[in-house]
This record gives structure tokens, sequence and C-alpha cells, in this order.
């Protein structure tokens, strides 16, 4: 290839990033989404800075239950430990382990639909088997029945990479078992990339099967991966949350699932304690809406024919 | 106005001065200017032109089927004398498929697939006021009419095949008794033999019913077979009108002749592909003056300022500078 | 035909050897005797000869493999899934069934009230797309749709149980009523409303976000073209041409939503101290009974196996293309 084909390249694909940039950012929801996702990005990065370290039952300072003052301005929960502190940590974890689930499900997914789609025949048959017990049980039941025999499995004391072993196995599990249908769209996708004729020139130029996978077909699906992952963001935070709810989180490291769990159990519900339930579920809530509404709006400007929203 | 003018009854149709435009969020493009034209009961006319030259936003037009971003922003269209309301969909409605009826491309898409093509056929019938069993037996005997066997009237679309798909939207066409079908390229999806059996359907069909016939089309090789009158269009507007004799004996556009060329003749060996050099304009970047000079061999000064009126010559229309002062014969064989 | 069924039928199965595999693994993954697990673990006392008599009932003094599998396999068929940990001395089996009906009125009734408002609406909002009902709808269905259930329950509770005081939310029943009578009937249904709302809530958000995009595909067809070329209403080309292809993915998409239904279901109980499988699976988790918890994982595999061939099948009446 001629050095000026690769510059007429480089220079095509900068302007066709330019002008997908410009379409995505002009997209309203996908502005709502990014305005929302920066928020919470800031606030977990820095928790300690912004309400100080984690409040314990110890350490905490407000009445049971209080609702919501000058003080707390979230209220208090009932050991009076702040809410405001105890969302503001919740968000580091509860974004930490969907990011990270995201990640684990994306390479797999990636993994699994490139090896089945390039390769064809018997790995395809098997591979899309596979795939599709996982797309018809949804990954929060098998999550159910998965995290806690991992959990005794692993025993529940120290910390594995910086998370305690509970948060460790809900990422894991997660990412395990949510990457179906991602694997599902990256094998449609690379089947019509196999068709293309620059797949044939690298295979006559020589390259092997894995080379022409990760530099030839890889970079192609970025935008599958991308919009999908947003997705699978936005369901990693919810079965996270699900999962910590029904009590497989941890209390010591506790995300919103963990909060909404500790409330239930506290009874906040049926006192009225609407702050207590009310502040993780808000970040729930808005977080995962900012993901799906990314999502859209990445495959809305990849693929405008079929929009989902408007 | 033209030489049809001296006939007495008056034409079926008759569109003048009609311009639509396609609205998007920020501006709006003009798709057809200045569209005028005649045509009377049981006459066939072709409308050619590449895609984007607007022959099938001026069929949609007078069909009352414009999409919902488009506008209607000049001139009328008259049917059997009266004012038809093309813009307004509750107003069209008795006149679809009664008065004018479409074959559209495509019959696999244009067909719904849920539903059985006996049932499809009959029920524009039962909606412009036939009982359910009349309109059974009418849709049964249209489908023997274009050679669908009786046993597979009561088929699902996706059980036939492409040319008898395409048979069963041609039946479907006439089910009301329309006065004007308007084939939206009714054979292109098809293979060469399935497109002349097809096309021989449908102009036994004309011929048998009186149907004036609007055929849209890119490929004029189909026209001289199958229609009375051609007319070219170019970038929204009509550029040539005449008979198919004329056109084809004596093109008096640039554009037209170079259509003509490139037909494929058979026999003619190497020089069987000639395209038409240069890409036709988009709605968005239309050339000033005539909108063909960029492509135009016998492109002149005026051509890139002024766009030129379409006027009677002889006996058919043409809108070319060329054609402005001097006689007609000279003038072309000058510039041939 | 035949042949598409057979293809459905391998699917199946295949998905519920799955399910039986993950479960005989597990239950091995574990530390601990197998046999004392059965018995409900470390956790109370058995005797000597009651964990002989379970080695043998079980097969697990014999090889794991093919001995143990198969024994595991022909229990599982057999509807034997062991005892419970906490509700000790019953049958994984009866207690499930005990608890199925109350399930099965939360979602069946949530689902029916989804799909109906759901489908409705989105179809609506598909259809006269852009307009001020699809903006407005499109909005709500999208913040429903990213709310976990559970937590719009526990809104629900706030406001219509502590706040109000109109609508029960804890529990299925009152005390002293007397259990088949038609009051009782009324009363369950009485604490059925919020735990229903709940899920069918979030379930809407869902459905409409599928039958919108389902019915704006539709509306671009070829074929709504003809049928407005041929003289139909807006609302004959909405009911006989348009709804039934878009009803198509909408079939498939909700059938195969039932797992998620059931998962969002769980943690809804939870909430409402509904006594159904939710509640069960809330109590497995807490006291780690493992038997119970497997018990319930086959039985949402079962389900959404169900689930799954009675979607083809409505989709093979709903649509003449797969009849070849």
């Amino acid at each position: 290839m001629s050095k000026i084909n690769v510059l007429s390249r480089s220079r095509l694909r900068a302007r066709a990033i330019s002008g997908f940039l410009r379409h995505f950012i002009g997209h309203g929801g996908a502005q709502l989404g990014l305005v929302c996702l920066g928020f919470f990005l800031a606030v977990a990065a820095m928790p300690d800075t912004l309400v100080g370290p984690l409040e314990t039952a110890i350490t905490a300072t407000g009445d049971f239950l209080a609702p919501p003052s000058r003080l707390h301005y979230l209220g208090t929960d009932e050991v009076g430990r702040d809410v405001l502190n105890l969302v503001v940590h919740g968000a580091r974890i509860s974004l930490t382990i969907a990011l990270l689930a995201t990640v684990i499900s994306l390479v797999v997914g990636t993994t699994v639909g490139i090896t089945a789609g390039y390769f064809g025949g018997l790995a395809d048959v098997c591979l899309m088997r596979v795939t599709d017990f996982f797309f018809v049980v949804p990954s929060f039941v098998l999550a159910l029945v998965i995290t806690p025999v991992a959990l005794e499995a692993m025993g529940a004391g120290g910390e594995i990479l910086g998370f305690r072993p509970s948060l460790f196995v809900i990422i894991v599990v997660i990412g395990l078992t949510s990457w179906a249908f991602v694997a599902r769209v990256i094998r449609s996708q690379t089947l019509s990339l196999k068709e293309r004729t620059f797949i044939d020139r690298a295979r006559v130029a020589g390259s092997s099967n894995t080379s022409i996978m990760l530099r030839h077909i890889l970079p192609n699906l970025v935008p599958q991966v991308a919009a999908n992952g947003a997705l699978v963001v936005a369901n990693a935070i919810y079965i996270e949350t699900s999962l910590s709810f029904l009590g497989l989180g941890d209390p010591l490291q506790p995300s919103w699932g963990t909060l909404l769990s500790l409330a239930q159990r506290s009874g906040a519900a049926s006192v009225g304690a609407w702050w207590y339930l009310g502040a993780p579920g808000v970040c729930v809530l808005t977080v995962s809406l900012a993901f799906v509404l990314i999502g859209n709006a990445l495959d809305d400007t990849f693929n405008p024919r079929r929009r989902v929203i408007p | 106005m033209n030489n049809r003018s001296q006939n007495t009854a008056p034409p079926l149709l008759k569109v003048d001065g009609l311009a639509v435009d396609y609205a998007t969020s920020a501006i709006s493009l003009r798709a057809i200017n200045d569209v005028s034209f005649e045509l009377r009961a049981g006459e066939a006319v072709a409308l050619v032109g590449e895609s984007g030259s607007g022959k099938t936003t001026t069929a949609m037009a007078i069909a009352g089927l414009l999409s919902p971003n488009a506008r209607v922003v000049g001139g009328e269209v008259r049917y059997r004398g009266r004012p038809l309301p093309i813009d307004d969909d509750a107003l069209m409605r008795p006149h679809r498929w009664s008065e004018t009826s479409v074959i559209f491309q495509g019959a696999m898409n244009a067909l719904n697939p849920v539903h059985r093509i006996v049932n499809q056929i009959a029920e524009p019938c039962i909606l412009h006021g036939m009982s359910r069993g009349e309109a059974l037996a009418r849709a049964t005997e249209l489908l023997a009419l274009v050679g669908i066997p009786a046993d597979r009237c009561s088929a699902y679309p996706h059980q036939l095949s492409g040319g008898m798909r395409q048979r069963v939207m041609i039946a479907m066409a006439l089910a009301c008794r329309p006065s004007i079908v308007i084939g939206d390229e009714p054979t292109t999806a098809l293979d060469v033999i399935n497109q002349a059996q097809v096309l021989k359907l449908l102009v036994d069909l004309r011929t048998r019913f009186n149907l004036a016939l609007i055929l849209i089309t890119h490929d004029l090789s189909v026209v001289a077979e199958s229609c009375d009158r051609v007319m070219i269009m170019y970038s929204g507007r009509i550029v040539e009108d005449g008979t198919v004799a004329e056109i084809f004996a004596e093109p008096k556009h640039p554009y037209t002749r170079l259509l003509i060329d490139s037909i494929p003749t058979p026999g003619e060996g190497k020089r069987m592909l000639r395209p038409i050099p240069g890409d036709p304009p988009t709605l968005v970047k239309r050339p000033s003056g005539c909108a063909f000079h960029p492509r135009c061999p016998s492109a002149m000064e005026i051509c890139t300022t002024e766009a030129p009126h379409l006027k009677q010559f002889g006996k058919g229309r043409v809108a070319c500078h060329l054609h402005d002062s001097l006689p007609a014969a000279d003038k072309v064989s000058a510039n041939a | 035909m035949s042949r598409r069924i057979g293809g459905i039928l391998i699917r199946a199965v295949m998905t519920l050897l799955m399910v039986a595999t993950l479960n005989f693994v597990l239950f091995r993954v574990i530390p601990g005797d197998p046999a004392s697990l059965l018995l409900g673990g470390a956790r109370i006392s058995v005797t000597a000869e009651q964990i002989e008599a379970q080695r043998q009932t079980w097969g697990l003094d014999k090889p794991l493999f093919p001995d143990q599998v198969i024994d595991y396999l022909s229990a599982t068929l057999r509807g034997d899934f062991g005892f419970s940990f906490k509700f000790r001395g019953k049958h994984v089996a009866d207690l499930i069934l005990e608890r199925l009906p109350a399930t099965i009125a939360l979602v069946g009734l949530a689902q029916v009230i989804a799909v109906l408002c759901g489908v409705m609406l989105g179809v609506y909002a598909g259809w006269r797309r852009g307009g001020a009902v699809d903006h407005v709808t499109t909005g709500i269905s999208l913040a429903l749709y990213s709310t976990p259930s559970f937590w719009l329950g526990m809104l629900l509770v706030v406001v219509f149980s502590t706040a109000l005081r109109w609508l029960p939310g804890y529990g299925a029943s009152s005390p002293g009523v007397i259990v088949g009578s038609f009051a009782w009937l009324l009363d369950y249904l009485w604490h059925l409303a919020l735990p229903v709302l709940a899920v069918a809530l979030g379930l809407i958000g869902q459905y409409v976000v599928v039958a919108r995009a389902a019915m704006s595909d539709v509306v671009t067809e070829d074929y709504m073209v003809t049928a407005r070329a041929k003289g139909l209403t807006n609302r004959q080309m909405l009911m006989g041409h348009a709804f039934r292809n878009a009803m198509l993915p909408i079939v498939t998409l909700v059938s195969l939503n039932l797992g998620y239904v059931v998962a969002g279901a769980i943690t809804v109980e939870a909430v409402f101290a509904w006594p159904g499988i939710g509640g069960l699976t809330v109590e497995a988790l807490n006291a780690r009974d493992y038997p119970l918890l497997q018990g319930i994982f086959l039985l949402l595999g079962v389900s959404i196996v169900i689930a799954n061939l009675m979607a083809d099948l409505i989709y093979g009446v709903l649509d003449p293309r797969v009849k070849q």
C-alpha cells in the first residue's frame, strides 16, 4: 500500500470520526446521557473529597432515619449514617462493578462472536448453541444460583484486587453470563464483513487468521461493540442492583443495590423514609437511563434507518 | 396547448405547472418543478429519467400518494376536468384505486406477507362498495386473467415466484376498473424472460380495457414496445416530450440523444455500453441554468445561466436552448 | 414444518440439559460432603446412618461419571430435587409447588396488563411517530425501562401504602379471612394490586419500546404504501395491515421475556413479602439453601423453555412464511 493511500485513508477515517461525533453530540438523548454520566463519573472519582470517608455505624453522626435537613441533605439511615455519604460512595462501587462486568462481557461476547462468525462450521454451531442458552436464560437468574455457590467456594474474607470477595464474584458472574447478546450481534456482523474484499486481500497477502480477526475485522466491529456496550452496562447495573438487593452484596462496600437492600430490611418504605430508599434508586435510574440513551444514540448514529428512540 | 388539444374530448388527466418540495428539518428541496402534461384516455405515456429525476415524485403526486414530508408548492392536477385534491389524504381516498391504481416495483415488498393474495386483491373492491362474495369472485377472475392458476389463488406472496407476484400486482391494479394505471418500474426487479412476459401482459390488458398507462422507467428499451408517448425528465423537469416514433428517430434534447445512444444494441459489439458521462445532479446541488449543462456535449454560454423553458417544437415539446430560435432539423444536425 | 418443530424441540432439550448440568456441577463445587449437604449441610446434626442412606439414594458412592450423572438426571426427571436445608425434612419439589400459585398469579396478571397497555401504547406511538403522544410515551417508557421494578415497588409502598393508606404493602392476606371464600379472593387481589403494578410498570416500559420499534419498521414497508394507494383509511391500514406484521417481533420478544419477568418478580416479591417463588428464593439465598435454590433454578429453566415453545407456535400461526 502506498504512503499516499495510507495518508488519505487515515484522513478519511478522521473525517468519518469527526462527522460521527458531530452527529452523535447533536443527538438530544446523547447530550442528556453524557451529562448525567459525566456527573456520576466525577462523583465516583473522588468520593472522599466530596463527602469524606465512608461512614460506618461507629462513625455515624446523625439521628436514626432523620429526614433531609441542613446537616444531612439526604437524611440519615437506620443507624444514623448520612445517606448522601453512602450514595456517593455507592456510586464508585456500583459504577466499578457495572463497568468491569461490561468489559468482561464484551471481551467474551466479541471473542465468541468473531470466532463463530469467522470460522463457521462446527465451531460456529457449538458456540452458538452455548450462546443460545445464555441468551434465553437471563443472566440475573444464572447469577442468582452461581453467586452464592461461588461465594461459598471462595470464602467471604479478605479482598481480591481491592474488592470484597462477594463484589468480585458478582463482577465475574455478571460478566460471564451477560455476553450472549453481544456475541450474536458480533457474529452476524463478522459474517457480513467476512465477505468483503479487504479480508480476501489480507488472506492472499498471507495474514494469519488471528491477525485478520484482530487487525481487520475487530476495528470494523467498534460501532457495534460501542452501541451494545452501553446497553450491557445498563443491564449490568440492573443485575448488580437486583443481586445486592437480595442480599448478595457486601455491607462493607455498599453499592446502591446494597443500600436499597438495607433500606428494605430496616423497613424504610413502611415508615415513609423516602429519602433513604429514594436516593440510591434515583441514582440507579439516572445512570442506567444515561447508558440506555447513549446506547440508543450510538446505534442511531451508526445505523440511522433503524431508529429505536427519537 | 399542443397537438392533442385539437381533439374534442377533454384530457383524462391534465397536470399544470406542478411543483413539489421535500421538506427536511432545516431546508426544503424542490423535487419537481413546472411539470405540465396531458394524458388522454387509453394513452400510454412513459416517464423516463435517471433516479432522482423526479419521475416517481410526479407519478406519486398524480396518485395523491406523496410522502408526509412532501408538499405541493405550485400547480394543479385535473382529472376529467375537475381539480384533484392531491395533497389531502382524506379527500383523495375515494379516488384512489377506483380511478388511479399503481403497480409497484418489487411485488415481494409491495404485497403484505401475512395476507393471502386473493384477499389482497379483493380488499380494494370491498372498500369501494362490493360485497365480500363479489369481491372474491372478481379477484379470482382477475387472477385467472393474469395467468395465475385457480389453485394458487389462496397462496401467500412468498409462495409465488417473482414473475407471478408481479402478475398479482397487475391483477390488483385492475381490481376496481381504474382509468389510469401507474406502473412504477413494474419489471425492473424481474429477470429478462419474466420482464418480457409481464410487459406483454401489461400491454395486452391496457388495450383490452382501454387503460391510460403511465409507465415509470429508466430503461428506454422497455418504452418502445409498450408506450405511445415518452416524456424525458431530468433534475425535476420534463426536458422532452414526444411520440415514441419521433423520440427514437429524431431526439431533440442532447440528454435524450445520449439516453438513446446508451441503449445496448445487440450486434454492435464492442461499443455496447456507452454510459452518459458525469453524475446526475442531486436535489441539494443543482447546477445553475439548464441542470444538464455540466454533462451536455453541446452546452453553450447561455445554458450555464438561464434555464430553458419547455416549448412546443414540431409535434412534441423540448426544453433546450439549442432549439430556442432556429428551425429544428438544422440545429440538431449542426450539433450532432 | 416438522423440521422446524424438530429444531425447536432440540433447542428446548439442550437448554434444559444445560440447566441440569449447571445444577449438577454447582452442587459438587460447594465445599463439603454432598450427602451431608443434602441433609441440611453442616448446620444441623445428622446421624451417620442418615448420611449413608442419602449416599445410596443419590449414588454418591459411585463414580462421578457416568453413574452419578445418570442418577442425578433420573432423580431430576422424577421430580426429586432433594430436601431443603431451611425447611427441614421438606421436599424441595413440595415447597416449590406450594409457592407456585402466588407467583403465577402475580406474573400472569402483570404480564397480561403489561402486554395490553405496553403493546397498545407502543404500537400507537410507532404509528404516530414524532407526535406528542410518542414523545411523552417514549420518554416515560425509557425511564420505566431503566428502573429496577423492586424500587418501583418500594416507591409504591411509600406512596400508596404508608402515606395514603389506600392499599396494603405487605403479605397476601389480612388476618381472619377464611381461605377459599369470596371475601378471601377479594382480599387476595387487594394485596396483589401493588406488587402487580410494580412488575407491570417495569414491563410496560419495555414493551412500549419494543412495540414502538416494531411498528416504526412496519410503517416504512412498501406494502403500507400499497394499502394507502388502495384507498384505505388510516385506521384500516393500522388494523388490517400494520398491526399483524408488527405483532411478529413483539410476540417473540414478549415470550422470550418471561425469564426476565420472573426475575423481576423475584425482587418485587421480596419487597412485598409476597408468598411466592421470589420470597422463597430470598429465603433460600439467606439460608444458603442450595437444593432449594437449584430446584427454583430448574423451575425457571423449564418455564423459559415452555415460553419459547409457545412463542414459536404463536409465531407459526401469525406468520405464514414459517409454515413451509
